[in-house]
């Protein structure tokens, strides 16, 4: 009995460095940070969104866990066209991980090797300042964070020196906060373009709560975080008709991120 | 048991046409747009101090005034016409008439009223239109049995933009200038008007309001149509109807009122400005449909036995 505990005890313990110190972030999801002009009238207004942003970040540590996730939102905003504005977004994001349940050790075989949790919700803050040089150039300023309301889970099954386990990843509490300046342009037939860098901050909790031979076992919270990384964005912001607009925008930090959103303005 | 199911299905039944048809939505209290006229046959060219007093007690109706469709075709109704319905229940209707105004009184207008107190009107502005929103279903088909594919059309516009970015149908972005998508002010009863059905004979439900054994088709249909009905468990859904009428109603408080005071007999006032009220929405469907029907359209007989076809 005893000698059954300690086996299957070590199994969770190797099992857990395997699956947790393999997937510190070095960063983490952003979002889409839109034109540093709001797009509300010149007296202030109202103006709602609903995006998309593809985001990928590399994992570092042991090994490099490329990651990727897929938000779509829905946005309400308010700002005065040359100060600024405040927004919130809700919206749903589904997360992938490559490699995470890979091992180099030949005894240790899983299912499948990714990470993967469906639609979870979060939701969006962020508040941004405009000033304009002139009629073309203006500065800008924003904050944005980003709370993912729901735990990201995943569950992968395998055999370690032929001792059946089966592991439940949970990444929890996972947020971030952002911070960028930039310059913006305004172009011929309303277009508008923007660039800056930025400077991001994330956290998340991961736990492994393992299954092995019939037993559970509760593997303690890990808190992930990841140094402050600089990037860069740059967008667009087209307008199309009848008071919609289209903005476009990339971001690149350890890997390049995209999006896309599609404004209203009242 | 079966008293159990029987208590849930009279509830739901009563609650149903009680707030997401635009005709009785009013439940107890009968709306404003459901009385255009509280006085019998009023001149639509001859506006009368009632309909001034109503409008000045709700600025909300302001906002909204662009969503009668049937607005776009009020200036060539034909004024001076005599509408009326035959009233065979006269007593049974007279004493749900005195109910529904206890009800409205006691029950309604207090909640209404604290409800606005706490609730500014932006915010009940947008619970309106979530709900409004929420009704698209049966707007889309009873524009689709009316064959009306441009309002068919244009209501799937104002869902899918209010959806998505009306915030959940919180805003009404369609309605505004640019977009220009108004609501289809239209329901299951004007269907089978549009298609020919009498009105028949005048009913006020309980809760419901005035109503005819037409109009009373659109409860029933729009029971099925309105997802809130589908809302689990069953007590729920009723709560959520509740609060929307409490919405509804804290948004035109004032209104019946000064329709109940200019009337001589408010039975008589509001039989009348259904029968009429209804005559016209249906005309003005049946003009979007085919505007040579404006020159056609006669006033329906009060004849119950031989219901003029439309009205």
């Amino acid at each position: 009995m005893l000698k059954r505990f300690f086996t299957v005890y070590f199994l969770v313990i190797a099992l857990a460095a395997l699956f947790i110190f393999t997937i510190k972030p070095e960063a983490m999801a952003t979002g889409l940070f839109g034109p540093l002009q709001t797009v509300s009238k010149e007296a202030g207004g109202l103006n709602t969104a609903i995006g998309y942003f593809y985001h990928e970040d590399t994992y570092k540590n042991s090994a490099d866990h490329p990651m990727r996730l897929n938000e779509i939102y829905s946005q309400a905003a308010y700002g005065v066209k040359n100060i600024g504005g405040i927004y919130a977004r809700v919206g749903l994001a589904d997360m992938k991980i490559f490699d995470v349940f890979g091992s180099s050790d030949a005894s240790i075989k899983t299912d499948r090797e990714n990470f993967e949790a469906n639609w979870e919700f979060f939701g969006t803050l962020g508040a941004k300042a405009f000033y304009p040089i002139n009629s073309i150039w203006g500065i800008g300023a924003f904050v944005q964070g980003t709370y993912y309301l729901s735990d990201f889970v995943d569950t992968v099954s395998g055999t370690d020196g032929g001792t059946p386990f089966i592991s439940e990843l949970k990444i929890k509490n996972f947020w971030n906060a952002n911070f960028g300046v930039g310059i913006q342009a305004a172009l011929p037939l309303g277009i508008k373009v923007y660039a800056g860098p930025y400077v991001y901050y994330s956290e998340a909790e991961v736990s492994l709560h393992s299954c092995v031979s019939g037993s559970e076992y509760m593997v303690e919270d890990d808190t992930l975080r990841n140094k402050a990384i600089v990037g860069g964005f740059t967008g667009l912001d087209i307008p199309l008709a009848k008071g919609f607009r289209l903005n476009v925008e990339g971001q690149f930090a350890d890997r390049f991120s995209a999006g896309a959103a599609v404004i209203y303005t009242y | 048991m079966k008293y159990y199911l029987i208590f849930v299905v009279l509830i739901i039944f009563l609650i149903t046409g009680c707030a997401h048809n635009p005709v009785t939505s009013s439940g107890a209290l009968p709306a404003k747009k459901y009385f255009p006229q509280p006085v019998l046959l009023a001149s639509a060219s001859e506006p009368n101090a009632a309909q001034s007093a109503t409008d000045a007690v709700n600025p909300v109706d302001e906002e909204y005034k662009d969503d009668e469709t049937f607005d776009d075709y009020a200036d060539s109704i034909v004024v001076e016409e005599k509408v009326e319905i035959a009233d065979p229940l006269e007593p049974f209707n007279r004493a749900m008439h005195q109910f529904n105004d206890k009800m409205y009184f006691w029950a309604l207008k207090p909640v209404a009223r604290g409800y606005k107190f706490i609730v500014p009107e932006p915010a009940r502005v947008s619970v309106k239109n979530f709900f409004s929103n929420l009704a698209f279903p049966a707007r889309f088909l009873s524009c689709l049995l009316q064959a009306d594919l441009s309002g068919a059309t244009t209501e799937v516009g104002r869902f899918t933009i209010n959806t998505v970015w009306g915030i959940g149908g919180l805003l009404d972005p369609s309605s505004g200038k640019e977009l220009d998508l108004q609501k289809q002010d239209t329901d299951l009863g004007q269907t089978l008007g549009v298609w020919g059905v009498g009105q028949g004979f005048y009913i006020v439900w309980p809760v419901f309001g005035p109503s005819s054994p037409r109009d009373s088709v659109t409860i029933v249909g729009d029971y099925f149509l309105y997802p809130v009905s589908y809302i689990s468990p069953w007590y729920a859904g009723v709560g959520v109807r509740v609060f929307e009428e409490v919405n509804a109603t804290s948004l035109r408080i004032g209104d019946y009122e000064a329709l109940k005071e200019a009337a001589i007999d408010p039975y008589i006032a509001f039989r009348d400005a259904y029968a009429q009220y209804r005559f016209k929405k249906i005309k003005a469907r049946k003009a979007k449909i085919n505007p040579s029907v404006l020159t056609e359209e006669k006033a329906p007989s009060i004849h119950p036995a031989l219901p003029q076809k439309g009205n």
